[in-house]
């Protein structure tokens, strides 16, 4: 279970950059739930997962994960409760390292690494097995190097890597945004169908309405770094793109809106 | 003959060097200029410990681990306090100067009259091939020679070999990942940081071996032995890499040792031939410099000619 109290974050404090990313987030995800992150940019969604991942720490408020107040650990400690995908296929695997290597080091994800040889029997039976799952006759060029390979088999490939030791949570950050259309399908079925075996608890982002209402039993679409809208069980079931794209409009005019107020407001009192 | 056994024997030492150099710059990626400074360190250390009398196999691991601290602490100035690694090796090279001419106490500590791994060398030579030594196509080597050269031989190969070993173990697959791709191994509960330091100190451990068998094997210590030492292990390191144009670990550490001998043999001809010691370095600079440089303006040679082969619609 992930609980989320109060969490903000403000970039570049005090000056002219000032981002204030997270403005009181409030988030509880119960354990097997497939929750789709929505939001326009810059509306805080992928600093949300990044404060999940620990990629930095919060000015305040808590995040309990699995039992564990995880809110100041540092990112490769939270590695052993935490699988991720990243937006950049090149970001998940290390390029000249072999397929087989890159997977020997997620078989040891937030463990302990010591002397024991890395491409053990022990890994090497089973990865085979699972590489050829995927069907993309990968299972043969086990030696070769990751980063001879495309984007979408590289994160096929960092999915398969991050869910190899069952997480906690799996953190999957608009993973299919880089990838060409038939890539990106394949990467979504294949997130799908290992959410649904492990019975993941999983948080997505993704700018596909199309996937946001088709993957996922919950739906929450952020604002200015506040969750504004929360959709589950029947109310997610029911969304079709439209409405997504209605709430976008909502979201729009309502700038729009802020916009021309302040305008108005300083072509009165300026 | 004997100057080219020579140039082996200390091709083989500083193999060492173009390992560690291999380590910290090609699979770490860091430009780690402690290198001056640690080879330094290894052989002052080993060299005041021989000179006290101390047992030369004693004397030679200290050199190592003072090497490896040395290394340690660069990592720890680069990682923990956020300096610039090149920063960092600078600073700790420049510390390392002084702390070696305190350790050795003057600048030059001679070697000649005390037991070293050299003297048990040459001592097992004469014992197993009597004073006569050995023909070699036609030549008269020493017993000497041909015992340090085989001594130095086993040694980097054992070195080598431990290396290949160690990078294939769970720890030494996430040190090369950490270098390859920090944020996906941290994403993998690797404490990065560690890693580096770690790996810094591994390559300064193993140049500081290199400069405390060099000075065994020359008998002296010299507070300025270690100048330009990190340009001549990218030397090594970059002929190995041509030598073998292999991108697999097997190959780079074996490309490594043989860069680092071809690059000895190389300078003892020149030198033979009437090169100026002084400008060794200068020279040595210049070639990697080219070698740099050179993958880049092929690539930009080449594009060209590829684009007039792209057909026309």
């Amino acid at each position: 279970m992930l609980t989320l109290t109060g969490l903000r974050k403000t970039f570049n404090p005090g000056t002219v950059n000032e981002v204030r990313a997270l403005q009181g987030v409030d988030l509880t995800i119960e354990d097997g739930s497939f929750v789709i992150v929505l939001g326009m940019n810059g509306s805080g969604k992928s600093t949300l997962l990044n404060a999940v991942a620990g990629t930095f720490i919060v000015d305040s408020g808590r995040i309990d994960l699995d039992g564990h107040d995880v809110t100041r650990w540092p990112e490769h400690r939270r590695a052993r409760l935490i699988g991720r995908v990243f937006q950049n296929p090149f970001s998940g695997t290390a390029p000249n390292m072999s397929i087989a290597e890159n997977f020997a080091l997620a078989a040891r994800r937030g463990r302990p690494r010591g002397l024991g040889f890395a491409l053990s029997r022990d890994l090497m039976g089973p990865l085979r097995d699972r590489v050829a799952l995927l069907k993309m006759g990968l299972e043969d060029r086990l030696d070769n190097a990751i980063g001879s390979l495309s984007g979408g088999q590289r994160q096929a490939l960092t999915l398969l890597m991050a869910t190899w030791l069952k997480p906690a949570l799996l953190l999957l950050d608009e993973h299919t945004a880089a990838l060409d259309p038939k890539s990106a399908d394949q990467v979504i079925t294949l997130s799908e169908e290992v959410v649904a075996r492990d019975k993941l608890t999983t948080l997505m982002v993704t700018h596909s309405m199309q996937q946001a209402v088709s993957l996922g039993d919950r739906l929450i679409m952020m604002d200015r770094g506040k969750v504004l809208h929360d959709f589950r069980g029947p109310a997610k079931k029911r969304l079709r793109a439209e409405d997504l794209i209605d709430l976008f409009d909502e979201i729009r005019r309502r700038e729009l809106l802020d916009e021309s107020a302040a305008a108005m407001l300083q072509s009165l009192y300026v | 003959m004997t100057l080219l056994v020579g140039a082996f024997t200390i091709g083989l030492i500083l193999a060492l060097l173009a390992l560690g150099v291999l380590v910290s710059f090609r699979i770490f990626g860091l430009p780690d200029i402690t290198a001056d400074g640690s080879i330094t360190l290894g052989a002052a250390v080993t060299a005041t410990l021989c000179a006290t009398g101390v047992n030369p196999v004693f004397a030679t691991a200290a050199g190592m681990v003072s090497g490896a601290l040395a290394g340690a602490l660069t990592g720890v100035l680069h990682t923990k306090f956020k300096i610039n690694a090149l920063l960092a090796g600078i600073l700790v090279m420049t510390a390392l100067y002084s702390v070696n001419l305190r350790v050795m106490g003057r600048s030059n500590i001679p070697l000649m009259q005390h037991t070293t791994l050299g003297t048990w060398g040459e001592d097992a030579g004469y014992s197993l091939l009597g004073d006569r030594g050995l023909m070699v196509f036609g030549w008269r080597v020493g017993a000497g020679e041909i015992a340090l050269l085989v001594g130095s031989f086993v040694v980097a190969v054992l070195v080598a070999v431990a290396l290949f070993a160690f990078f294939r173990t769970h720890l030494g697959t996430a040190m090369r990942a950490t270098g390859d791709n920090p944020q996906m191994i941290r994403a993998l509960g690797a404490n990065v940081e560690t890693h580096i330091i770690l790996g810094l100190a591994l390559s300064n451990g193993l140049i500081a071996l290199g400069g405390s068998l060099l000075a065994q094997y020359q008998g002296f210590a010299d507070a300025q032995m270690g100048i330009g030492m990190i340009v001549w292990g990218l030397a090594s390191v970059i002929i190995g890499e041509a030598l073998t144009g292999g991108r697999s670990l097997g190959l780079t550490l074996v490309g490594a040792i043989m860069g680092s001998v071809l690059f000895r043999l190389l300078v003892a001809v020149a030198l033979r031939w009437g090169l100026n010691p002084n400008d060794l370095k200068l020279i040595t600079a210049l070639f990697v410099f080219v070698a740099l440089i050179l993958p880049g303006l092929l690539k930009k040679i080449r594009r060209p000619a590829q684009l007039t082969t792209v057909p026309s619609a």
